[in-house]
């Protein structure tokens, strides 16, 4: 009975999940991180598509990508590469700073 | 409505429906958390929680739960959190019950599906009984314009000799409101074998100094059925480093 019960909840929880999955063709946009800096601090997206940042720190040192308004947090180790994707978004700008050094590392998403 | 929200009380309804028409055990309350399925690496945390609740049955009423745990993150998908779990029961002292460890891995990276995945695993031993239990749960997390919903579903093997080993379904859900950093106002479900309880829920974040923040979260849960405690308040203080 009970586990009658529990491949039900399985089977359910994986339909969930066949009917999330989404095509792979997402734009990819770049985003580097050198001496505590973003380049560039402001990229343009295109509004009303998922998107794929590829964040690169070139710094020793870990910086973490952050922002409220996109929704994201992504901590990324020194001298490696992190992936964030964002969107479908509405035009506007959606800030972003890096939370280890935020007076130096800001930046925002402008979508159009 | 797409087929994710047409689904999501089929899942709902077949976790609830197991909830057997039995006697309550002896001060059990399924509150707990929602957790979200993602993980950061260099993530390192102090966690706090505290769980009051009343009834009017007396034995069951003035009972009080603490929580403390250590966490950090094992690599970029995996968090580990160990945890110390006390309880008073009506008239007595707080003591130590059970430790508890319990991993977090994240499956998806957050937004590349239409809902983010991630697993729960636990294992708690109780300190002065011969009772184990190690549980998995999947948690799921989507987003919605200003709305996130987070579901956890798991099954938990309940194993010693001090108890009739048996599996168990539990599940909680959450509906929040990304109002803004430092306060979403939410919704909770929480459902067991006994526990079916409902209830309004604040959470937010607090910024300190570099990467520090404070996570909180507080909530109170009403019951559903009769075997679940009049009002369960549960707080919980997360610190962040």
């Amino acid at each position: 009975m009970m586990s009658s019960v529990i491949n039900r909840v399985l089977a359910l929880i994986f339909l969930w999940g066949v009917t999330t999955v989404v095509s792979a063709q997402t734009p990819e946009f770049i985003i580097e991180i050198r001496e505590h800096l973003f380049y560039p601090s402001e990229l343009k997206i295109p509004a009303g598509q998922k998107v794929k940042l590829i964040i690169y720190n070139r710094d020793a040192t870990p910086e973490e990508f952050e922002s409220y308004e996109l929704n994201r947090e992504k901590v990324i180790v020194g001298n490696s590469q992190g992936i964030v994707f964002i969107g479908p978004l509405k035009p506007g700008e959606y800030p972003f700073f890096g939370e280890f050094n935020p007076k130096t590392a800001q930046g925002k998403i402008i979508v159009e | 409505m797409t087929p994710t929200l047409r689904l999501l009380p089929c899942i709902i309804f077949t976790v609830t429906s197991t909830a057997a028409i039995a006697d309550n055990p002896v001060h059990h309350n399924g509150v707990n958390r929602v957790y979200e399925p993602y993980v950061q690496p260099l993530e390192r945390e102090w966690e706090w929680r505290s769980y009051y609740q009343t009834d009017d049955d007396p034995s069951e009423s003035d009972i009080l739960r603490q929580r403390i745990g250590y966490g950090t993150s094992i690599n970029e998908r995996v968090f580990a959190e160990l945890y110390l779990n006390a309880m008073k029961l009506p008239g007595g002292s707080l003591r130590l019950e059970s430790y508890e460890l319990e991993s977090r891995i994240q499956l998806t990276e957050q937004g590349e599906y239409a809902a983010d995945w991630g697993l729960l695993i636990e294992l708690e031993r109780e300190r002065s009984e011969s009772v184990s239990e190690v549980a998995a749960a999947v948690l799921v997390s989507r987003q919605w314009g200003n709305w996130v919903g987070t579901l956890n579903v798991g099954v938990e093997y309940e194993f010693g000799s001090d108890v009739d080993n048996e599996f168990e379904t539990f599940m909680s859900a959450q509906w929040r409101l990304r109002y803004r950093e430092s306060l979403e106002p939410g919704l909770e479900f929480y459902a067991d074998e006994y526990t079916r309880g409902i209830g309004p829920v604040l959470t937010g974040l607090i910024r300190g100094e570099g990467n520090r923040k404070w996570h909180w979260e507080t909530g109170v849960i009403l019951p559903l059925n009769k075997t679940t405690p009049d009002v369960t308040y549960r707080v919980l203080l997360e610190f962040e480093f």
